[in-house]
């Protein structure tokens, strides 16, 4: 599904956020990035939705080449994933429905097709009853499964969350991951970079660790740091 | 689908953008007033000095020698000359009876002259003032002619003028379009900004850069339209009165109300209206849309 080969990054400010980087992920796998801030975690999930280009390196996503990617290209790569965020990313003046609707009106899907999957996605994240709701009159915790509802809406086999659980609470940040792990057992390809030792630990996935911007340790079943 | 979920975009777009949809909408119809309002100057002007020019006309003598029947068939001649608009005969006998009854009581003209001097003549009007001094001269070509008569430096004065108003005034609408362009363009890429985070979000989900631009083009549009509807409503009141009241006063200027000449006028400055907001979104989403991609 994903594979990067000496993927290196550095920054028009001088910054080298991955510094040859080589890792390699399977369909359906549920794999953690972890790592203190600035190592480089979200740099490497934006490459993977081509936000940003490697300096040097190959990044490929489902068998097509980040960097070769021609501009016009992207708009369909991106159908293909699903990026949840910390910071939700919801349109403030649009309801819940609007928010996971829009991700399939951009593609031009038809009425009837937006409205059963917008649903499906919906109750799949337990919000269905507040589809008629604006973010604003959403917990933190809510707004975060809107912004997950729209990442699935079009079925993606991949789905990327970026510190999903940075802005929430222990038993929220719980229901967000376990919902992470439903749509990961529907075969979805799940990768989370995260800073949050106890869910890490709990959840006992894979576990890519980062630091400066180097893979510092790859385990199954892995925890969040091996130093007690 | 895609079209009707367009609109209703642009039109969510306009709604929620609120403050920032009327100062658009205002200062579309601000400045589409004031096109309008330039061009029915413009077009009065040129109006008023057609009307000048209508009434310098050309006084052509023919020789004496000639006798009244052959000199009257040059009325076709100079009737099919290029620029004439019409062409009067005056014979001499008509002539020297204006001419009697205008110094009637004031000369003894029986006493002074038993005979008639004057000369059988042709009262020509040109169809425009621009011409009067090229045709005067083709008229003095021909051999039996006399003399010409005309106000030829008023003529070719007139002449410069109307080029100086014509060209001014083709300059001076250039440049207000350009204005309006950039006004608009500005206004609407405010509410452009205002919305980049929806901008942002479209571009993750995957929606193409055309997708983005509709709505924002149509807005554009849609601004245009209102904003053309709302100028024409101000133009159209201001200048009915505005000419209702001239006309009860000075009956005399020639002002233009001619309906198809107005609504050309009008139409124009709608068309111009809606073509600078669908330019103005277009231009203002691609420029943003360009800067997301650095």
């Amino acid at each position: 599904m994903i594979v990067l080969r000496g993927v290196t990054k550095i920054y028009p400010n001088g910054v080298e956020a991955l510094s040859g980087v080589d890792l390699s992920i399977g369909k359906e796998e549920f794999v953690f990035i972890v790592g203190p801030t600035g190592s480089g975690k979200s740099t490497l999930l934006k490459m993977l939705y081509r936000e940003e280009l490697p300096t040097s390196g190959q990044v490929v996503v489902d068998r097509l080449n980040i960097s070769e990617l021609k501009k016009n290209q992207i708009p369909f790569l991106r159908r293909n994933i699903g990026v949840v965020f910390q910071d939700y990313k919801l349109l403030p003046m649009r309801t819940v429905y609007e928010n996971v609707a829009f991700a399939l009106q951009v593609l031009g899907a038809s009425r009837t097709y937006i409205r059963r999957q917008v649903t499906q996605a919906l109750e799949l994240v337990g919000l269905l009853k507040k589809a008629k709701c604006f973010p604003g009159e959403l917990s933190g915790g809510e707004q975060q499964r809107v912004c997950i509802a729209r990442a699935i809406v079009n079925n993606p086999p991949l789905l990327l969350a970026d510190e999903p659980t940075g802005n929430l609470d222990p038993a929220t940040s719980w229901e967000i991951i376990h919902l992470l792990d439903k749509i990961n057992k529907r075969n979805t390809t799940v990768l989370v970079a995260t800073h949050n030792k106890s869910i890490v630990d709990g959840m006992r996935k894979r576990v890519v660790a980062l630091e400066s911007g180097r893979v510092i340790r790859d385990q199954q079943l892995g925890v969040y740091s091996n130093v007690i | 689908m895609s079209f009707e979920f367009f609109l209703r975009e642009a039109w969510n777009g306009f709604r929620r953008s609120g403050i920032m949809s009327v100062v658009s909408l205002v200062t579309v119809t601000v400045s589409l007033v004031v096109l309008g309002t330039f061009l029915l100057a413009v077009f009065n002007l040129g109006a008023v000095m057609n009307s000048v020019g209508s009434k310098m006309e050309i006084a052509a003598y023919v020789d004496k020698t000639i006798d009244e029947y052959t000199a009257s068939t040059y009325m076709l001649e100079l009737t099919k000359m290029e620029g004439v608009d019409s062409v009067k005969y005056i014979s001499k006998e008509e002539a020297w009876e204006n001419f009697k009854r205008d110094f009637e009581g004031r000369l003894d003209l029986q006493e002074i002259m038993k005979e008639n001097p004057l000369p059988n003549a042709f009262v020509i009007k040109v169809k425009n003032p621009t011409l009067v001094t090229a045709v005067a001269k083709k008229i003095s070509n021909i051999p039996e002619i006399d003399e010409v008569r005309y106000s030829g430096r008023l003529a070719d004065r007139f002449q410069i003028l109307m080029d100086a108003v014509r060209l001014g005034g083709l300059i001076l609408v250039f440049l207000l379009i350009l204005a309006t362009l950039l006004i608009v363009i500005n206004t609407i890429r405010l509410t452009v900004i205002a919305r980049q985070t929806d901008i942002a979000i479209m571009k993750l989900v995957g929606a193409t850069n055309n997708f983005i631009k509709w709505p924002f083009m149509l807005e554009g549009i849609l601004i245009g339209i209102i904003g053309s509807a709302l100028s024409f409503v101000i133009l159209k009141a201001s200048y009915d009165l505005i000419t209702m009241q001239l006309l009860r006063s000075m009956p005399f200027i020639p002002l233009v109300t001619s309906r198809s000449e107005l609504f050309m006028i009008y139409a124009g400055v709608a068309l111009t209206g809606v073509a600078l907001g669908a330019l103005g979104g277009y231009i203002s989403v691609n420029s943003l849309l360009k800067e997301l991609e650095q």
